[in-house]
């Protein structure tokens, strides 16, 4: 009787867990966003694959994301940051860590053509130095902020 | 002979890196920097122009409204909404939430179906006071408490991201070791 109850105690809360979405911390996979608006021609890659965006769809760490010449994206990261492309675009968003509890935080995008701009979120304010922009001319460093760029091919 | 021309000046480098404001008009700072030197930009408006990777950043200037739609126009309409923000608060050694706190469960559930929301965080927090390893569990299961009640309400577990920031993002900002009631909050992030 009682050996039941207690798996069954023991059990519980990590299937709460899992019911209600919450990844495992070690998950390689992990949810790091979402898009919420898209115009024309825009696209998720992700592992060698090239995934239409639209609305809604979950992004996870190290997808690149890409637009066409007639196209445009919007997206929000889990740390509430903003990030919008312009037309002929590319980022790759190369790390990023939301994990304040366990002193890990950091975004790093890498800007390889296009116009992006964004807006700093709880990672920006809590650890502006682990925010990073690459871009093939420099790299840009925030203290907690709105901005764009803009690299020609 | 009429004397030559002057050289025509280099048109001006195509990579723009541009500081604006926030929705509220607020104005941070970047710095920009390659192997020709660090530049940084701290006025809305403000822009810095680099040529290549070994050419320094330029002066920033102030770029104009209508230049500033002209090379970011599209990503700028294309940024989607900020999130929305809901502190949910307890009553004493409970995972009860106050009566004010419940008067904000339908309006979470209203902006999570405006938004067709596909992510919404629900953090718990914690005040400075006692163990940093027992607050982040705390605040874990406040925000367990939290994420059943949503999806009792109907709302699809799949699109909440539950977890707990413990003593590490306070709402008001105190010493260690503080009792700050303000501080100890279910943040519902909608996005």
């Amino acid at each position: 009787m009682s050996l039941v109850s207690n798996s069954a105690a023991r059990l519980l809360p990590f299937l709460a867990l899992v019911v209600l979405g919450v990844s495992p911390l070690w998950a390689a996979d992990e949810v790091i966003g979402s898009v919420k608006k898209v115009v024309g021609t825009a696209a998720v890659l992700r592992d060698g694959q090239s995934i239409p965006a639209r609305a809604g769809l979950r992004l996870l760490a190290m997808d690149t994301l890409s637009t066409g010449s007639d196209g445009s994206l919007g997206v929000v990261l889990h740390d509430d940051a903003i990030l919008a492309l312009g037309p002929s675009s590319q980022v790759a968003l190369e790390r990023f860590a939301y994990a304040p509890a366990e002193q890990r935080l950091g975004f790093v995008a890498r800007i390889a053509r296009g116009t992006i701009s964004y807006l700093s979120g709880i990672i920006g304010r809590l650890a502006p130095e682990t925010v990073r922009f690459e871009t093939p001319v420099g790299t840009l460093g925030i203290r907690g902020t709105h901005f764009a760029i803009k690299i020609a091919e | 002979m009429p004397p030559p021309s002057p050289a025509p000046p280099p048109a001006p480098a195509k990579n723009v890196f541009l500081l604006l404001p926030d929705a509220q008009g607020r104005v941070g700072a970047v710095t920009v920097t390659n192997a020709g030197g660090v530049r940084t930009l701290d006025t809305a408006g403000q822009a810095t122009r680099v040529r290549d990777a070994q050419s320094a950043p330029t002066v920033p200037q102030v770029l104009g409204q209508a230049e500033i739609e002209g090379l970011f126009g599209a990503a700028l309409i294309t940024e989607p909404v900020p999130p929305m923000h809901f502190n949910l608060y307890f009553e004493a050694d409970s995972t009860a939430l106050t009566a004010a706190s419940r008067d904000d469960i339908p309006r979470i559930l209203d902006a999570i179906r405006e938004r067709s929301s596909a992510d919404t965080s629900v953090t718990g927090h914690t005040d400075t006071l006692g163990d940093p390893k027992r607050n982040f569990e705390l605040g874990l299961r406040r925000a367990m408490a939290i994420g059943s009640l949503l999806a009792a309400a109907g709302v699809d577990p799949g699109l909440l991201d539950i977890g707990s920031h413990g003593e590490t993002n306070l709402l008001v900002p105190t010493p260690d070791g503080a009792a700050e009631p303000r501080n100890r909050r279910v943040e519902v992030t909608v996005r």
